[in-house]
């Protein structure tokens, strides 16, 4: 192994946050906000679906979190947040005008080599809780091109009714018509509930596929994996047609300071996007 | 480069004293009673015999706590780094390969400016060990990090009265030539000192078995009883990465001042081996048992990290072995492993 010890130029700022503002704020649910954001020191964050921004706010620390938005050349992009630690709780008290900080985007999403293989295919969304908002960047992508696919089903199951997410652009989905198809579920009902309830799972047989030409992507709560993988093992679907985004604590962003690590890959630096087949045997992944 | 010079133990000394205009010296001195690596203001101060630290000079580069960014709360952010002139004096093989690990993980990929900038700013002069030191648990040998690569600027070999000086990088000879009186030697010199050294060092244990092959070893070995007979005694304390001269995992953290204007954000020495290091916020811990992060850490020095330097991350200090209250080594996991136990 070589080592530069020159700082490249690229490098020197590596744990330098840029500003950013916050130009419109949606809530949700009780604990999931929205933001459509401005960038204030470039044209456009340049990312791809699946990668993640450290945002950062000054005395209170940095969270990794999912870009929800497309990638687009705009000067806008979206997140959105779940109140859960010491930074997400502060950060969903911010109102529109509010300025923070970001670093990145960061890791290996779906870049344009995996989206082109994705076309003509059919491709199979199964979504669980907050798991949606990281692939909310790809499902906005192909869903402004749907005749570019075979199929696109969104399979989305929550716990609870009310913490479903983006409510609005969901029913919008399910009016598409044509060759996307929307199913969800939720593991308890409420009196106003209609639609299915259940695990996720149970949404699987009822899709139709060939598992000759599809594409699964499975994001949701670490415990969902396995589950999901197995139907979708037990309906024909090969292992190398299966992607997986997965969450770790992270601290750095930029592979150093091993906290995302999975047995021998780091979240930040070869995922959150996985191909199911380079972590199928690593015991730490799924 | 690569020439060879010799000087007087004195001599070597007096040029530590006359560098300490342009240099903070940092070397192995006495601090009540106890060895350790620390910043001197006299060559008097410097140990020239070796005796184990608890800690290795890791700290001079990666700094147990250490600011990243500076801002204000008017809304001004700037990067720190606080890289300082710097000559680490009587660095030992296996910290030298500690140190090398060290820089090529943090210039992988994203080069590290913190990390990079002390390194850059610093004359590592490492010191041959010509027989194995006086400690018990280190296992050098074992993983080859008795032998020196690189990682250091200046290569002494202890003659009695007399060092060899070997110049490793430009930094070093151009501290040889600014603060050195040598006289240049045959460069035979040295090898022979390396010859008896390595005589010397024969005489201990050889390599660990198949110790090339111990990534494929490790990733074949996740079930391997070992994990759980070393993993439920451990007391999930730490004390071996803050002692690891190869461990580089960091927290950080923001604090504002006392003034409530200001704040910085630190980087502070982290484990993998306590249990919250793999929390996600949502309370998920992805190594929730002793034994899984002890695996964890086994593979990134055997197995992960090691496919990637072409080196054990292990130097074989035996730092950890000596801190461990329980007495968890490396060794004994590699020789589980390996079929050697």
């Amino acid at each position: 192994m070589s080592v530069q010890l020159d700082i490249k130029e690229k490098d020197v700022n590596l744990y330098l946050p840029e500003k950013v503002r916050i130009k419109r704020v949606e809530e949700f649910t009780d604990i999931d906000k929205f933001f459509e954001v401005e960038l204030l020191e470039r044209d456009s964050l340049k990312h791809n679906p699946g990668q993640f921004l450290a945002v950062s706010l000054p005395g209170i620390g940095e969270a990794p979190i999912s870009i929800a938005s497309p990638p687009s050349d705009g000067n806008t992009f979206e997140l959105c947040v779940r109140a859960l630690g010491e930074l997400t709780n502060i950060f969903n008290k911010l109102k529109a005008g509010d300025e923070f900080y970001i670093r990145g985007p960061f890791g290996h999403g779906f870049d344009d080599d995996i989206i082109k293989s994705m076309q003509g295919k059919h491709l199979l969304f199964i979504l669980g809780g907050c798991g949606y908002s990281p692939m909310r960047s790809l499902i906005n992508l192909v869903i402004k091109e749907p005749q570019k696919y075979k199929k696109i089903s969104i399979l989305y199951g929550c716990r609870m009714v009310k913490r479903r997410l983006y409510v609005n652009e969901l029913g919008t989905i399910s009016n598409m018509g044509g060759n996307v198809e929307l199913m969800q579920i939720v593991d308890k009902g409420d009196e106003d509930w209609e639609g299915e309830v259940g695990l996720i799972t149970t949404l699987i047989p009822k899709v139709s596929l060939d598992p000759e030409d599809i594409v699964a992507i499975v994001v949701g709560p670490p415990v969902m994996y396995k589950y999901v993988i197995k139907k979708l093992l037990n309906r024909d679907v090969k292992k190398e047609d299966i992607y997986v985004s997965l969450e770790r604590r992270m601290k750095c962003s930029v592979g150093k300071c091993g906290h995302c690590q999975i047995g021998g890959f780091y979240a930040c630096q070869q995922g959150p996007v996985f191909r199911y087949t380079d972590v199928e045997d690593n015991e730490e992944a799924l | 480069m690569d020439r060879v010079f010799k000087a007087t133990k004195q001599e070597m000394l007096e040029s530590l004293d006359r560098c300490m205009s342009t240099y903070r010296v940092a070397a192995l001195t006495n601090k009540d009673g106890r060895p350790m690596y620390d910043f001197v203001t006299s060559s008097k101060q410097v140990i020239l015999e070796y005796r184990p630290t608890v800690l290795p000079p890791k700290k001079f580069f990666f700094p147990p706590t250490e600011t990243i960014l500076e801002y204000s709360k008017d809304g001004k952010m700037k990067t720190v780094i606080e890289a300082e002139p710097l000559v680490l004096f009587g660095v030992r093989p296996c910290d030298i390969n500690g140190i090398k690990i060290l820089t090529e993980a943090f210039a992988d990929v994203n080069g590290d400016p913190n990390y990079l900038s002390r390194r850059e700013n610093a004359i590592v002069i490492g010191i041959e060990c010509a027989k194995k030191c006086d400690n018990d648990d280190a296992f050098c040998t074992k993983v080859n990090a008795h032998k020196v690569t690189t990682g250091h600027d200046i290569l002494l070999a202890d003659l009695g009265d007399d060092y060899l000086i070997k110049e490793a990088t430009d930094k070093g000879t151009a501290f040889i030539n600014e603060f050195l009186k040598v006289n240049k030697v045959d460069a035979k010199e040295f090898d022979d000192f390396i010859k008896r050294k390595e005589a010397a060092f024969a005489q201990e244990d050889s390599a660990f078995k198949d110790l090339e092959r111990l990534p494929e070893i490790f990733s074949k070995s996740n079930e391997h009883p070992i994990w759980n007979q070393e993993g439920e005694r451990c007391l999930s304390c730490g004390s071996c990465v803050m002692v690891c001269p190869t461990c580089y995992c960091f927290d950080v953290k923001d604090q504002w001042d006392l003034n409530l204007k200001d704040g910085k954000r630190v980087r502070q020495w982290d484990g993998c081996m306590l249990c919250d290091f793999a929390v996600v916020a949502a309370g998920e811990n992805f190594r929730n048992t002793k034994e899984a992060r002890l695996k964890h850490r086994m593979n990134r020095k055997f197995n992960y990290l090691m496919k990637k330097h072409g080196q054990a991350v292990c130097v074989g200090c035996g730092r950890c072995v000596r801190a461990c209250l329980v007495d968890i080594s490396p060794k004994t996991v590699v020789e589980a492993l390996n079929g050697e136990a």
